[in-house]
């Protein structure tokens, strides 16, 4: 596995961010590819339009390679207190935020810049 | 506008001192800067704001080379090293330094705007650098300076990885990380010089007087900044200001993100006017380590600060202080009052109650840190604070994991 503890981390804060709404399933699933790698959390909290965009929002923020760099490395390491979504905004290169059946979902996409999430290799409909 | 700002506080210093601004700016890059040193009662004011202006413009100009936008942590670090340039930081011991964490940002292979932030606040560690340069190394000025410059390097080289380490101990509860930062690494370089040099004399000037020119500046800015975001934001900036407010400031908080560029503006000019009260309150003179430890609140006051989260860590200071005795306008008391409030926080999230109580621990322990580093860090209370807020989060974290939720705690 590449990267390993920045995986860890990014899923340990997402995590942490589905556990706050205490859900009564959550999975999560990773598919690893040459240049990226394409990170699913879902749980089964049903969440309103203005909640997924903020979550949107936090997500898929500015680039901010200042605070990426540094504060960034706090993702997924602390417990106190909420998530904090922008902590991992701010180091993956794209995000999707959608609402299914039963509950929510969030797609992270991360990788190099020759990394193209469109060519991913995941069917879709995988839930 | 910070441009200007620092331009005039350098344009003034030569104003002010004239041709001694400029011996006198000189004079302090191989002068003496462990804690607690007075650039202005040194060198005279001309050549305290001539050098605080040009680290700052260090700051700010790498800012703009990297490539990083100005907004909440940028503003913080180039207060900082405008507001520490009065007292321990210079261009030539905070250069190395800053060279230092470029290497260490190629040998991770990341670009050096990713550790910027840790660069410009690193170079709290530059007391290391004069240390080498003009106290400890003999046989010509060219000698120290290699001697020294090597010194900053090792020291910038090892500041991210261990940056990172602490941040993670806090959980970003006190502001000035690199204050803990700098603190671990000084401990560990004092140990070694005292091994060496087990004489190494103290060094400690403090101004009793203080100086108007300094509090003019804080005022002034502190003015400038309220007006400018008044003007920026027009009408809602107060509102904006106000909703500012509920924010619990942990890091990482970029008010100019969470808030609006305005109401961060307005934030910094009020904490400025509302350090100013709290030092003309205590009847604490301006001088130039004080007015440093206001232009840092104000500079954090776009990045985690407000009076909201802040005055319960301060209350807890003053109340310590009192309790047992010791004067508020002792130096340890009065720059604790201010610099405390990195602890902010605390109060942000836990309450008022735990924000006092932090504040007094706070007090008394930084009372006695500043001996363990033999002032090697200029962020004394960065670095006490930071021992602080790691003791709040493992109580806080345990108990909630253990007493407030022992019903949900699953057992074998």
């Amino acid at each position: 596995m590449k990267h390993k503890d920045f995986v860890l981390h990014l899923i340990g804060e997402a995590a942490h961010f589905m556990l706050d709404s205490d859900p009564m399933r959550m999975v999560i699933s990773l598919h690893q590819e040459e240049d990226g790698l394409h990170l699913a959390i879902l749980d089964d909290t049903r969440r309103g339009e203005a909640e997924l965009q903020r979550i949107r929002t936090d997500l898929n923020n500015a680039r901010r390679p200042e605070l990426a760099g540094y504060y960034g490395s706090m993702a997924g390491s602390d417990v106190l207190g909420s998530a904090r979504l922008n902590l991992i905004g701010w180091q993956i290169k794209h995000a999707d935020v959608s609402a299914t059946d039963s509950g929510t979902r969030i797609d992270l996409w991360l990788g190099g810049d020759r990394f193209n999430p469109a060519a991913f290799s995941i069917p879709e409909g995988t839930d | 506008m910070i441009w200007i700002l620092i331009l005039a506080a350098g344009v003034s210093g030569i104003l002010i001192g004239g041709r001694s601004a400029v011996t006198g700016f000189l004079s302090l890059q191989y002068h003496p800067a462990r804690l607690l040193q007075d650039f202005a009662a040194s060198v005279g004011v001309g050549g305290a704001l001539l050098n605080a202006g040009l680290v700052a413009a260090l700051g700010l100009g790498l800012v703009h080379l990297a490539g990083i936008q100005l907004s909440g942590p940028t503003l913080a670090a180039v207060f900082t090293m405008f507001g520490f340039g009065l007292f321990g930081k210079t261009p030539l011991n905070a250069a190395p330094i800053i060279a230092g964490v470029a290497v260490a940002a190629r040998l991770a292979d990341r670009r050096f705007g990713e550790y910027i932030l840790i660069a410009l606040f690193g170079t709290a560690l530059g007391p290391i650098v004069s240390l080498v340069a003009a106290e400890l190394v003999p046989g010509g000025i060219g000698l120290a300076t290699l001697a020294a410059i090597l010194a900053g390097l090792a020291t910038g080289v090892v500041l991210p990885a261990v940056a990172i380490a602490m941040l993670r101990l806090h959980q970003g509860y006190s502001l000035y990380n690199v204050g803990l930062t700098s603190g671990m690494v000084a401990v560990f370089v004092a140990a070694g010089v005292r091994a060496a040099h087990p004489d190494l004399p103290p060094v400690g000037v403090w101004d009793p007087a203080g100086t108007p020119v300094l509090e003019g500046a804080v005022v002034i800015t502190s003015v400038v900044l309220v007006l400018a975001g008044m003007v920026l934001g027009g009408h809602g900036t107060l509102r904006r200001t106000y909703g500012l407010l509920a924010f619990d400031g942990r890091l990482p908080s970029d008010f100019c993100d969470l808030a609006s560029v305005d109401a961060a503006l307005v934030n910094m000019g009020a904490m400025g006017i509302a350090s100013w009260a709290v030092v003309r309150g205590l009847a604490a003179p301006m001088n130039a380590a004080v007015a440093g430890a206001v232009f840092t609140v104000i500079g954090f006051a776009a990045f985690g600060k407000h009076p909201r989260n802040s005055w319960p860590v301060v209350a807890g200071v003053i109340l310590t202080a009192i309790v047992f005795g010791k004067p508020l306008t002792d130096p340890g008391v009065i720059l604790a009052a201010l610099f405390v409030t990195t602890l902010a926080p605390v109060a942000g999230q836990f309450g008022p109650v735990v924000g006092i109580l932090a504040g007094a621990a706070h007090l008394l322990l930084v009372l006695q840190t500043g001996a363990w580093h033999a002032g090697m860090t200029l962020y004394n209370n960065g670095f006490a604070a930071g021992l602080v807020a790691t003791m709040v989060v493992a109580i806080v974290e345990w108990y909630q994991a253990n007493v407030s939720q022992r019903d949900r705690r699953f057992t074998r």
